[in-house]
C-alpha cells in the first residue's frame, strides 16, 4: 500500500462530497501519510475470514480466562 | 480536615460528607472558594454553576438529615468534561459549532454518577470536539497547567486534568480516543484510567470515534478512580456496545498489594528516545514496583508503530464521518487545527479504512500473547513532560505539529488494541513537571492495573503533591 497522492485525496475527498483544493490535499498527504507507511505491511495481507467484529471476540476470549 | 475539604480525595470526602463530619454545603463551598482563586489563572471550567451546586449541596445535606442517603458519592461535588449530555444543559463540545447546543437527554455514565449522589459543579474545558492533543482551543483559549502555567495541560480532557489536579473537583469524567484522558493524567499529575473499549457505555457522550471511544474518569488516585469505574461499568440498553460483563469489585482488588503479580517492561519501542528525566522516573518507579513485591520483567511486544498507524487511519476516518455535514455546511466554525485533522480522514478509502479494522481482532491476539506471562505493562504515557503552550501552538510555532506527533506515540497503540491504561503519577522533572506513568492492563481487567496503581500510590505521595498559585 502506497501513501495517497494529491490527485489521489482530490479524487477521494470530492467522492466524499467535502472537495479540496490542492494545497490543502498536499497538507493531508503529508500529514496522513506516514499513517499508510507504517500500515503498509498489512494492507493486502489478512485473510479472507476475517471481520471486525473478531476484535470483540478476543476481547471476550481473554476475559473469560 | 475542616480548613480546605477540597484537598481532600473524593473517597474521603465521600465518608466524611456520610458521617457527618462535613457538609455537602461545606465542601461544595471549599471548591467553589479554591475555583474562584484558580480558574483565571487555569481557564479549566467551560461554565461555573455557583448558585445550583450550592442548593444541590443544600438539598443533599437536607436528605441526609432525613436519614436519606442515596449512594456512594452523596453530597460530592463533581465537574465533568463538557461532552457529557445532561438534559437541559448546554453541552459545547469545546466548540463554537455547539456553543449553545441544550442537550435533551443525559449521558449514561454521568447518570449514574448523579444517581449516587453526586453535586455538578459546571462543566469543563476541552480540545474542540475532544480533536486535540495538547489542551489548546481556537474558541475558549487554552487550559494551563496548574503545575506550571506556560505549560499544557495535554488533551482533550484538559479541563479535566487541569481542575483535578488544582483540587478544583474531586474527580472529572475524561474521554480518550487516542490518549485524551491519559496524557492530561500525565501531563497535570493526576491519576486518569483508560477504561476498555466497551466497559463503560458511551451514550449520550460526544462521539469523536465509535471503534475507540472511551468514557474514564480522572481523579486523585486510584482507589477514586475504581469507586467511579464501580459505579458506570456495565451493560446499557442505550448503548448496545457496552458488555454485559460482570463489574468485578474494583473496592475489593485495590486494598490488595501487588505481591505475586508481574510487571512487563517493553524492551523497545516505549523505551527509546524517552527525554531522560522521563526515564529516570520509569526507572525508579521499577525499583518501587519491585520493592513492593512485583516480579518485573521484560516484554517483547508486536510492532506498535504499525497498531499506531492503524490508529491513526481508524480513528480519521470515523471522525471526519461524524463531522461530515459540519465540514461542508460550517467549515468556517472550526478551529484551524481541528478542521485540519478532520481533513485528514478525506484521504482514505473505505477498504483501507476497513482493513485497518478488521486487522484490530488479530493485532489484539499477537499482543495477548506477547503478553500472557504478565499482569500488566507499564510505559511512559508520553516520551517527553509536558511541553509549552507556545511551543505546542500550530500555526505559530514552525515546529509545533512534531511536538504534537511525538506526545501522542504511546498511547495510540493502547486505544488501537482497545485495553485498559492507568496513568499514574509516577515523579516530577528538576523544573517541577509532573510524569505519569501508564500501567495498561488486559481487557475488561481495569481491577489488576487499578490494584498495582493503589498498591504503588500506598508506597509514594506523587500524587498527594498540591500545586501553588505563583
Amino acid at each position: 500500500m502506497t501513501r495517497p497522492t494529491e490527485k489521489e485525496i482530490g479524487a477521494i475527498a470530492s467522492a466524499a462530497g467535502v472537495p479540496v483544493d490542492t494545497e490543502i490535499a498536499a497538507r493531508i498527504a503529508g500529514s496522513i501519510g506516514p499513517a499508510f507507511d507504517g500500515f503498509a505491511a498489512i494492507a493486502g495481507t489478512l485473510p479472507f475470514d476475517l471481520e471486525p467484529s473478531t476484535f470483540t471476540l478476543v476481547q471476550t476470549e481473554k476475559a473469560a480466562r | 480536615m475542616r480548613s480546605e475539604p477540597s484537598l481532600m480525595s473524593l473517597t474521603a470526602v465521600a465518608s466524611a460528607i456520610a458521617d457527618k463530619q462535613l457538609s455537602s454545603r461545606e465542601v461544595t463551598q471549599s471548591c467553589l472558594d479554591r475555583i474562584a482563586k484558580w480558574q483565571p489563572h487555569l481557564n479549566a471550567f467551560m461554565a461555573i454553576e455557583a448558585d445550583e451546586a450550592l442548593k444541590a449541596a443544600d438539598a443533599a445535606d437536607a436528605a441526609l438529615a432525613k436519614g436519606g442517603r442515596h449512594g456512594k458519592l452523596h453530597g460530592v461535588p463533581l465537574a465533568h468534561k463538557d461532552m457529557y449530555y445532561e438534559a437541559g444543559k448546554v453541552v459545547t463540545c469545546g466548540s463554537r459549532i455547539r456553543r449553545d447546543f441544550v442537550a435533551t437527554t443525559t449521558s449514561t455514565a454521568l447518570q449514574r454518577l448523579k444517581d449516587a449522589g453526586t453535586v455538578r459543579l459546571g462543566s469543563l474545558q476541552m480540545a474542540e470536539f475532544a480533536y486535540g492533543p495538547t489542551g489548546h482551543n481556537a474558541h475558549f483559549g487554552p487550559v494551563h497547567n496548574p503545575f506550571a502555567l506556560p505549560h499544557v495541560t495535554g488533551g482533550s480532557s484538559s479541563g479535566s486534568g487541569s481542575a483535578v489536579a488544582a483540587r478544583l473537583t474531586f474527580a472529572a469524567l475524561g474521554s480518550d480516543t487516542g490518549g485524551s484522558i491519559r496524557m492530561p493524567a500525565h501531563f497535570c499529575g493526576v491519576t486518569g484510567l483508560k477504561t476498555t473499549v466497551g466497559r463503560v457505555s458511551r451514550a449520550g457522550a460526544m462521539p469523536l470515534s465509535q471503534s475507540l471511544d472511551t468514557v474514564g474518569p480522572l481523579a486523585r488516585t486510584a482507589e477514586d478512580c475504581a469507586v467511579l469505574l464501580g459505579l458506570m461499568a456495565g451493560a446499557d440498553p442505550a448503548d448496545p456496545t457496552a458488555s454485559a460483563l460482570p463489574v468485578p469489585d474494583y473496592a475489593a482488588a485495590i486494598a490488595q498489594s501487588m505481591k505475586g503479580l508481574t510487571v512487563g517492561v517493553p524492551s523497545a519501542f516505549y523505551v527509546d528516545d524517552l527525554d531522560s528525566e522521563v526515564a529516570s522516573v520509569l526507572d525508579a518507579t521499577i525499583v518501587t514496583l519491585k520493592r513492593e513485591g512485583a516480579n518485573v520483567v521484560q516484554v517483547d511486544l508486536p510492532d506498535q508503530r504499525q497498531l499506531s498507524s492503524a490508529s491513526q487511519l481508524v480513528l480519521a476516518v470515523e471522525a471526519a464521518a461524524f463531522h461530515k455535514r459540519w465540514m461542508i455546511e460550517r467549515p468556517q466554525d472550526y478551529g484551524p487545527q481541528v478542521m485540519m485533522r478532520l481533513q485528514n480522514g478525506l484521504a482514505i478509502s473505505g477498504v483501507t479504512y476497513l482493513e485497518a479494522l478488521r486487522w484490530r481482532g488479530p493485532a489484539l491476539a499477537a499482543h495477548n500473547a506477547a503478553t500472557a506471562k504478565v499482569d500488566a505493562v507499564i510505559a511512559p504515557v508520553s516520551p517527553v513532560p509536558a511541553p509549552t503552550i507556545a511551543e505546542s501552538d500550530v500555526g505559530s510555532s514552525p515546529g509545533a505539529e512534531a511536538v504534537i506527533q511525538r506526545l501522542t506515540r504511546f498511547t495510540r497503540p493502547i486505544n488501537y488494541l482497545g485495553l485498559p491504561s492507568l496513568s499514574i503519577p509516577s515523579g516530577f522533572t528538576r523544573g517541577g513537571l509532573p510524569v505519569g506513568l501508564q500501567l495498561v492492563g488486559r481487557s475488561f481487567d481495569e481491577a489488576t492495573i487499578l490494584r498495582i496503581g493503589a498498591a504503588f500510590q500506598r508506597a509514594t505521595d506523587f500524587h498527594e503533591k498540591v500545586p501553588q498559585l505563583p
